[in-house]
């Protein structure tokens, strides 16, 4: 261990005990048998209800095939997309680096009423209009399907895929792109030879996430894979919860995600152990090399917007006509406008949570994105920077809790404030959103962290550098566009958190997105149109303006 | 410095340890004792005099509980209602109590009974009374709930006399009226398992605890015949048509024509889509399934008068015209509105009530014992 690296060990250590705390108590769960209420003693019990499910093999076939599915296509779009705001010349740059993050402000579950309106088999829109237009009778399209429910996910897994490549595309050093055309390598060849094999560590840190939250992905399946008959496993843990009300048989079935989730990790580790290997930041100066791929870039500024489409304005039409036309169906939809009417609206702003819940959950919201951002910084720090033994490990808790479904992990959580000044305050809620969106910074940092070569901080180490002088004058400023990029991500999936949020919120504790997405929950679809609708445009105003007002850029 | 590292990951890990081990000492896990199931009792209607007495016994009960509730000045109210409701609820409660500050935790089933019964485990007085219609009985089973019968019992549809009934979940079979006429209906719910129907039917999940497995409950009990109970399970398994786990996903999908028949929709939900002009009606026909919603007081309410006070005024005449005003239907059988079973079905209708202690305090063993040998 380097001299000096005490602090970030002690803080990681710290954090490692705060996530590992819920974990194990949950793990404690899972060895109690019996429903809430009647727990008896310590039983393998539900471990043996588990691996006796005969339905189990059939149920993780269809979520690895989901989540994988899900991962592949939004992962590789947007590493794509990354990639094509990055380095290549393609035109109207300022709009094309902006494009691929709106979607990220429409919560996936608005993705998923959306995309089953547009492709139910008999009352979706495309299917209508295939019929209308093209006498078309035969449904094309079927939002029930595992294909239905891989496009929905994987379309909201591709914000992650270019929030986490879009650094590391921005910070190559051109030298080694170079080197290869010199060789006499063309562009494409060069892009798969050595820009893509350089992004590996932050494509499959990206990688790993999506996976990990299709796994334990519950609206997709429950939406679009319970009509087609698609059952994943992760049903199996809110139906112990929901029907047996049996928290101790849901934790021993959610091991079962934990142990595939070490099992993907340790394959992630193995795949990148090298990690001197991916480095691409050195000390050499450089300036980051755009390239010239002639009328590709047509193409590349059409796919951009083509997912710009996609990913958000063909949902967000189909929600903002929803929210203001007095029914769906697919006659109604097309009778638009001249059937608008703005009840919906109305019914929100005067949700009584609506205006109250919002100050909390802004400020919540901020906090977790930074501290979770900059504590996630230092436990990669800690694990590829400091040389101390059995850093390693953190690598597995910092991304512990992605594994477990939410509400079984805020069971954990509830049991730790119980009984403590903590319990129905504030405080208990941020812990909370602390441990759920800690694995994405630190998954983050450690796949941006790799990018770096050592030699930049071994030049500090070797001057008598302490940690902090290394950590805040070399490693921090580096990885700024990373940290942007998280940052972002973490206010926008924490300001919309439920799950974890709502068995921590205390009663008359006013929190905005437990109160506002209950139209989602209860199924009030227009409503949640509307609520929807409001939110995104909401969102979309104070992203932007925070982009221009602070200069955000996710760029060095 | 390497061992050193090592001691300072193996002492935050022993923290991690000791903290669970805190934890699991703040939980008492105790088994409860399995108490005697109450038995539900239906009273189809009530005269003017039972009326005139429950209004009086109101009074005389809320005149004794209001100096206490005072006193206590507090109401915690974990419940699945609409935030939206909850607030009209408690306003209108706090505004004919003053001196009552009414505040309330929403979430859903699973939910409230995790958190419910964790702080019941943990030794917590942190919540009052809970106001759910699949929660309460869960609860009420693991010990958490103490016995309080209404004194006004009477008048109430469904009487259970640990929990008064506050309100009810009424269920009705609903139909796009585009896609399907009315006299192409089925009669009765048994009707549903027509083959005819295969391929226009929504069918909830009958193996999880939703109103499907709460309406087989029912006619379980009011066919008292295990035959005809299982043709009527294995017709509708016979159907092969997709299942749905979220009722209202369902009736949407109903709404937009997907599907022309809702097996089952709930009626304040056909009520105020009715309200807005959509194509959906339901069939006045087949009986409306009960269910009750009740209000479950906790053995540990920090504020038990201000519960008992909540519990009574909500099924006064002056609570029920506000669980009305937001949409949910009365519990009481003499009160009239648009959703009461009179108004909304006719008169002489038959009303079929979940009533079965075991399936409400048990869905899962339930559905394992009577569905799944046959759905599965």
């Amino acid at each position: 261990m380097r001299q000096g690296t005490l602090v970030p060990l002690v803080a990681s250590a710290f954090v490692g005990a705060a996530i590992m705390t819920p974990v194990l108590v949950v793990l404690w769960r899972s060895f109690t048998a019996g429903r809430l209420g009647f727990s008896v003693g310590l039983h393998l019990t539900n471990y043996l209800r588990v691996f006796s499910d005969k339905d189990i093999l059939a149920m993780l076939g269809n979520s690895v095939w989901y989540a994988g599915g899900s991962a592949l296509l939004g992962t590789g779009l947007g590493a794509f997309l990354a990639w094509v705001v990055a380095r290549t010349n393609t035109p109207g740059k300022a709009l094309v680096e902006l494009l691929p993050l709106y979607p990220i402000l429409m919560p996936p579950i608005m993705k998923n009423i959306a995309w089953i309106l547009l492709l139910a088999p008999r009352s979706g829109i495309l299917n209508g209009m295939l019929q209308q237009f093209l006498g078309i009778e035969t449904p094309v399209f079927n939002a029930f399907t595992m294909a239905g429910m891989i496009w929905v996910f994987g379309l909201a897994c591709v914000p992650l895929g270019y929030l986490f490549l879009l650094p590391v595309f921005l910070s190559f050093d051109p030298s080694l792109e170079e080197s290869a055309y010199i060789a006499g390598a063309k562009p494409v060849r060069t892009m798969f030879k050595i820009t893509f094999p350089l992004a590996v560590p932050a494509f499959t840190s990206a990688l790993v996430l999506n996976f990990l939250r299709g796994l334990r992905s519950f609206e997709t399946p429950v939406l679009q894979g319970t009509p087609g008959n698609i059952k994943v496993f992760v049903s199996r843990v809110y139906d112990s919860m929901a029907l047996e009300f049996n928290t101790g048989l849901a934790t021993a079935y959610s091991m079962v995600l934990v142990v595939l989730s070490i099992v993907t990790l340790y394959f992630y580790i193995r795949a990148t152990r090298f990690s001197e290997r991916y480095a691409t930041i050195t000390g050499k100066g450089y300036r980051v090399k755009v390239i010239d791929i002639g009328l590709w870039k047509y193409l590349t500024f059409a796919s951009v917007l083509l997912y710009f489409f996609v990913g958000i304005v063909v949902p967000f039409v189909v929600l903002i006509v929803v929210s203001m036309i007095p029914y769906f169906d697919y006659d109604t939809f097309m009778h638009f406008p001249f059937n608008a009417v703005l009840t919906n609206y109305h019914t929100v702003l005067n949700h009584p949570s609506f205006m109250g819940g919002l100050y909390n959950s802004l400020v919540l919201s901020v906090s977790i994105a930074v501290v979770t951002v900059l504590l996630g910084i230092v436990m990669a720090f800690t694990i590829h920077r400091t040389k101390a033994a059995g850093t390693k490990v953190f690598e597995f808790i910092g991304t512990l809790p992605l594994a477990f479904p939410p509400l079984v992990l805020s069971v954990g959580l509830l049991i730790i404030f119980i009984g403590t000044p903590l319990y129905n305050s504030l405080w208990a809620l941020a812990l909370g959103l602390f441990v759920a969106y800690f694995p994405y910074a630190f998954r983050n940092a450690s796949g941006s962290i790799v990018n770096i070569h050592k030699e930049l901080d071994e030049a500090a180490w070797v001057h008598g550098a302490k940690w902090r002088h290394v950590f805040f004058k070399i490693t921090l400023p580096i990885l700024k566009p990373s940290v942007g990029g998280a940052l972002f991500y973490i206010f926008i999936e924490a300001i919309r958190n439920v799950d974890v949020a709502v068995l921590l919120t205390a009663p008359g504790m006013e929190y905005g997105p437990v109160t506002l997405f209950e139209y989602f929950r209860v199924g009030q679809w227009a409503e949640a149109a509307a609520g929807g609708v409001i939110y995104l445009i909401i969102l979309i105003v104070a992203v932007s303006l925070a982009k221009f007002a602070f200069k955000i850029k996710f760029s060095l | 410095m390497e061992r050193k590292s090592m001691e300072f990951i193996t002492i935050a890990l022993a923290a991690s340890f000791l903290l669970v081990g805190l934890a699991s000492a703040a939980e008492t896990p105790k088994a409860a004792a399995q108490k005697a199931i109450p038995k539900q009792v239906m009273h189809h209607s009530s005269s003017a005099a039972a009326t005139a007495a429950a209004a009086k016994a109101f009074e005389k009960v809320s005149a004794e509980l209001y100096p206490k509730a005072k006193q206590e000045g507090n109401l915690i109210v974990y419940s699945v209602w609409d935030v939206e409701h909850l607030k009209v609820i408690t306003e209108a409660f706090m505004k004919r109590y003053p001196g009552i500050k009414a505040t309330y935790w929403q979430g859903r089933n699973p939910e409230i009974v995790t958190r419910a019964l964790t702080e019941f485990q943990g030794g917590q007085a942190s919540w009052d009374v809970v106001l759910s219609d699949n929660a309460p009985p869960v609860i009420r089973a693991a010990g958490a709930i103490q016995n309080y019968e209404t004194v006004q019992k009477d008048v109430l549809y469904l009487h259970d006399p640990t929990m008064p009934t506050v309100s009810l979940q009424i269920q009705a079979l609903a139909y796009n009226t585009k896609k399907i006429k009315p006299a192409d209906l089925p009669k009765s719910w048994e009707g549903v398992a027509n083959p005819k129907y295969k391929g226009l039917i929504a069918l909830d999940d009958p193996m999880r605890a939703g109103p499907l497995s709460s309406m087989l409950s029912g006619l379980k009990t009011e066919w008292n015949d295990d035959a005809r109970f299982k043709k009527f399970v294995a017709g509708l398994k016979a159907l092969n048509v997709p299942v749905h786990k979220s009722t209202s996903a369902m009736f949407r999908l109903v709404i937009s024509g997907e599907y022309s028949i809702c097996m089952p929709a709930l009626l304040h939900d056909v009520m105020e889509e009715l309200h807005k002009g959509t194509p959906i009606n339901y069939s006045k026909s087949v009986p409306p399934v009960l269910f009750p919603r009740q209000a479950g007081i906790y053995v540990k309410a920090p504020d038990p008068n201000a519960a008992k006070l909540f519990a009574e005024w909500l099924i006064s005449e002056e609570g029920q015209k506000t669980i009305d005003s937001v949409g949910r239907e009365s519990s009481r059988n003499d009160f009239k509105s648009k959703t009461s079973i009179e108004s909304a079905f006719g008169k002489g209708i038959q009303p079929l009530p979940v009533t079965d202690q075991f399936f409400l305090e048990d869905p899962k063993k339930w559905l394992d014992t009577y569905v799944k040998p046959i759905w599965e």
